[in-house]
């Protein structure tokens, strides 16, 4: 059974609409106009036990009211949505025993108290024994390496400490399903790669299920081997990372470091880049292999490389596509 | 549940011990509300030959040196916070708990209540030196009030409560709980003791809760009941509590569907 | 006349964005029908059990009253929201915007906010006072209408600069969160004349927390019971306690700019 299965799952907000100016401001007070933004329309997928999957979407896509109406904070216009089979906008005691949402820049735990007492706190609000809870504690410390951030007031920690806190707060009673919304924003890049080899390890140890969003390709590209994109509310390409450039980018580059210098090239493909003695060209998928043939035995080739295009351009043109 | 209220409680006794200057702070501009009343009735006892409807100044002093104690029980989250709590997050983040948030704002008061009173007990002390009150007391009047004070803090909790929820149907709360706090300072015993208002006054308060959470608390210690009327007290502040815990139950219910509908 | 035209600036800002929310005017108009109704409730109340209170008559603690509103009006429209604001920054580090514009400090943390609404409290107020001049005994002349006006105007200033100075104390004591509870606290003893105090706490409530010179003063003047010393003393009280704020501003000013991170 999946542990998350959503079915035509839709979000419909209604907005009230008003202009800027006074004359309209008045006219507002009497006659209130509204709009329907469909968040989230209409969006299917079933996530099964174990898995990491990555949200991928641009602001304003639907990510975060999925994981909304995922976690029981929004209760869906239409459709279905099932969480470790509970009907997550029923709130039931034992379904949010099993979930956590963490969301970047959220502070939850007590901010004058050192983070030790908030995870005491949790431990009671969920009921986990104290066994198990100090047990979990530890091997959660150890791993985010926090020893000595737990015995200081929260106040006093730095953004990425306190985020690394906020995060084994929110595991210490053993969640199955975590929805991280954007976890590492705002952190720098030590911080980032320490939280994604957390996450993967956490997923490992306790197979647990992790649908994670993100802005940064790096985190999708560590963690996620299946995506998830979505865009004004509907999702775009459902699989593996690895497809997804083959899908939607139809062209390879190839990295080529030549004897002779830099010659021109031009005629194998449309030419990215030029430097001391490395070209970059781009060419159709299909023609990849017999370009890359004729450049060996044409050219003397010290070194040659061929690669997908970074997954960023690809996003880029998957949205690029979907606005049309 | 009882593991989450000590543990709460004993996290809030650790925060509140960090505040303790600007609790000291807060503590002395409550205590100035009373300590007005008192000067105001007793001038008036003083040049009424010593009593109003037979208070004596003493007995004036009395009834508001314990209001004071009354007061920093019945002190409760104000419902304009609710606002602020929404906009923060701390709401959803309270959704995601598998606990109703009442019970966090129960434990947590209740833990920084202890706080209060401990921080309070020197300000009481002067004000008994310097007003110099009239009070006998009896075992069982102790007692009773020590259980009353809960029961008043209940009681507020769930009325400020129903207040504070208000906030997720409209945003001109504060009308409704200007509305609230003045029909609570007449009707409660806050402003003065309920005997001094008019009789159809009386009778109005009769059927409101304010009372149970002031006037009631207070009266067992200062006023010389009966102890039926003791233990009838604690018997209606149940039956409030039961009220406010019902209507909370509904409208929490309601007030979250509707939360849920447009999120944060 | 430059700090005049730069209130009038902020003045009109805050005016202005408040405007917008028509809703706001109405429910500060009902909230000051209240408090000023539940008031006379409790002067009512008082008056059923004595004919004066200390001296003074039902319609003479109108006076009392409506002009303790009425300054309360003023305090919540143009003081209080500068001070409380001043704490938050000085708090939050945010201080630093104010002090690099080319305007004088004190002014500028002084005039910023305005809130226009809440000088609803500045109409009932005076319509309780008007209420109350009516039905007073003696009748006020021209001398008591100006000397009442003018030591209200002090009474403000001595208000503004006790604000202040609570404030400042935020370059020193950073959690000031109950500094309005503190006031409202405070200021709720002007309600009655302050000669119903005990000693102490006439005295504190003279020239600790200057209410008896900016409530009853004003007060003793309409209902002519003002000595000459009075305004005097009151006019003095108010220049020095303004130089006094004044330099305790600069030299929190200076401790917060030397200790900022």
């Amino acid at each position: 059974m999946a542990v998350v299965d959503i079915a035509e799952l839709t979000k419909v907000f209604r907005v009230p609409e008003r202009e800027a100016g006074l004359r309209a401001s008045m006219r507002a007070l009497f006659r209130r106009r509204h709009r329907d933004v469909r968040a989230v329309d209409s969006i299917s997928f079933a996530i099964d036990s174990g898995e990491v999957v990555g949200f991928l979407g641009p602001n304003g896509a639907g990510k975060t009211t999925t994981l909304k109406m995922l976690s029981g904070l929004l209760y869906p216009t239409a459709g279905e949505a099932r969480v470790l089979g509970f009907v997550p906008a029923r709130r039931e005691r034992d379904f949010l025993r099993q979930i956590t949402l963490v969301m970047g820049n959220r502070n939850q735990l007590q901010w004058d108290l050192p983070a030790l007492d908030s995870f005491d706190l949790n431990r009671a609000i969920y009921r986990v024994a104290r066994d198990d809870f100090r047990r979990l504690r530890d091997e959660l410390v150890e791993l985010l390496d926090v020893g000595d951030l737990v015995r200081k007031p929260v106040r006093n920690l730095s953004l990425g400490e306190r985020m690394k806190v906020e995060i084994v707060g929110s595991l210490v009673h053993r969640p199955q399903v975590l929805f991280l919304d954007e976890p590492t924003i705002g952190l720098d890049v030590t911080m980032q790669k320490r939280i994604r080899g957390f996450i993967a390890e956490y997923n490992r140890r306790y197979e647990a299920t992790v649908l994670l969003t993100s802005h940064y390709m790096a985190d999708v590209e560590a963690l996620c081997r299946r995506v998830i994109v979505i865009h004004h509310g509907r999702t775009l390409f459902d699989g593996q990372l690895a497809q997804l450039g083959s899908q939607f980018a139809g062209y390879k580059t190839i990295e080529v470091a030549l004897a002779n210098g830099a010659a021109d090239l031009s005629r194998y493909g449309d030419v990215l880049e030029r430097d001391a003695d490395r070209v970059k060209l781009r060419v159709e998928k299909a023609d990849a292999s017999r370009v890359t043939a004729l450049l060996l035995s044409e050219q003397e080739v010290i070194d040659l490389t061929i690669e997908d295009p970074p997954i960023e351009d690809v996003i880029e043109l998957v949205f690029a596509g979907a606005a049309e | 549940m009882v593991d989450f209220y000590v543990t709460a409680m004993r996290t809030q006794v650790q925060t509140q011990f960090q505040y303790r200057a600007a609790t000291y702070m807060y503590l002395v501009g409550m205590v100035a509300e009373p300590v007005i009343y008192l000067v105001v009735w007793t001038t008036i006892a003083k040049q009424n030959g010593g009593q109003v409807q037979g208070i004596t100044v003493g007995q004036f002093a009395a009834y508001y040196i314990v209001w004071t104690l009354v007061r920093n029980m019945n002190i409760v989250f104000t419902p304009y916070g609710w606002e602020w709590r929404i906009r923060e997050g701390q709401f959803s983040a309270a959704l995601l708990r598998p606990l109703h948030p009442i019970h966090y704002d129960i434990a947590e008061f209740a833990g920084g209540k202890l706080i209060w009173v401990v921080l309070y007990l020197p300000i009481a002390a002067a004000l008994t030196l310097v007003f110099d009150p009239d009070l006998s007391v009896t075992p069982l009047e102790v007692v009773v009030f020590f259980v009353a004070i809960w029961g008043a803090y209940l009681i507020r909790t769930m009325l400020l409560w129903l207040l504070g929820m208000v906030t997720f149907w409209t945003t001109r709360g504060s009308a409704i709980f200007e509305t609230y706090i003045m029909a609570e300072l007449l009707l409660s015993g806050r402003l003065v003791p309920l005997k001094l208002m008019p009789e159809w006054t009386q009778s109005v308060a009769d059927f409101l809760p304010f009372q149970w959470a002031f006037y009631f608390p207070i009266q067992t210690l200062v006023g010389d009941l009966p102890a039926a009327e003791l233990i009838g007290g604690l018997g209606m502040q149940v039956l409030w509590i039961a009220v406010g815990s019902f209507l909370v139950w509904v409208c929490f219910r309601a007030s979250v569907s509707r939360y849920t509908a447009v999120g944060n | 006349m430059r700090p005049v035209r730069v209130a009038w600036t902020f003045l009109r800002l805050g005016a202005i964005n408040e405007l917008q929310y028509r809703a706001n005017f109405f429910v500060a108009a009902f909230q000051s029908l209240l408090a000023v109704a539940v008031a006379l409730v409790v002067l009512r109340l008082v008056y059923s059990h004595t004919a004066e209170l200390n001296g003074w008559s039902e319609p003479e603690l109108m006076c009392v009253l409506g002009i303790q509103i009425l300054l309360g009006g003023v305090i919540r429209a143009a003081i209080q929201p500068n001070m409380e604001r001043l704490v938050d920054e000085v708090r939050d580090g945010k201080l630093d915007h104010a002090l690099t514009k080319p305007e004088d400090a004190q002014l500028l943390v002084s005039v910023r906010e305005f809130r226009i609404w809440r000088t609803v409290d500045v109409i009932s107020g005076g319509a309780v006072l008007g209420v109350g001049v009516a039905r007073l005994e003696a009748s006020v002349g021209a001398g008591e209408a100006l000397s009442f006006a003018g030591l209200l105007l002090v009474g403000g200033v001595l208000i503004y600069c006790f604000w202040l100075v609570l404030a400042t104390g935020a370059f020193w004591i950073v959690h000031m969160w109950f500094l309005a509870e503190l006031f409202e606290g405070v200021y709720a003893t002007g309600r009655w004349p302050v000669g119903i105090y005990p000693g102490w706490l006439r005295y504190s409530l003279t020239w600790l927390v200057p209410i008896g010179f900016a409530i009853t003063v004003p007060a003793e003047a309409v209902t002519s019971r003002l000595e000459w010393t009075t305004p005097v003393i009151a006019l003095g009280f108010a220049a020095a306690l303004f130089v006094a704020t004044r330099w305790f501003w600069r030299f929190g000013l200076r401790r917060y700019s030397g200790a900022s991170a």
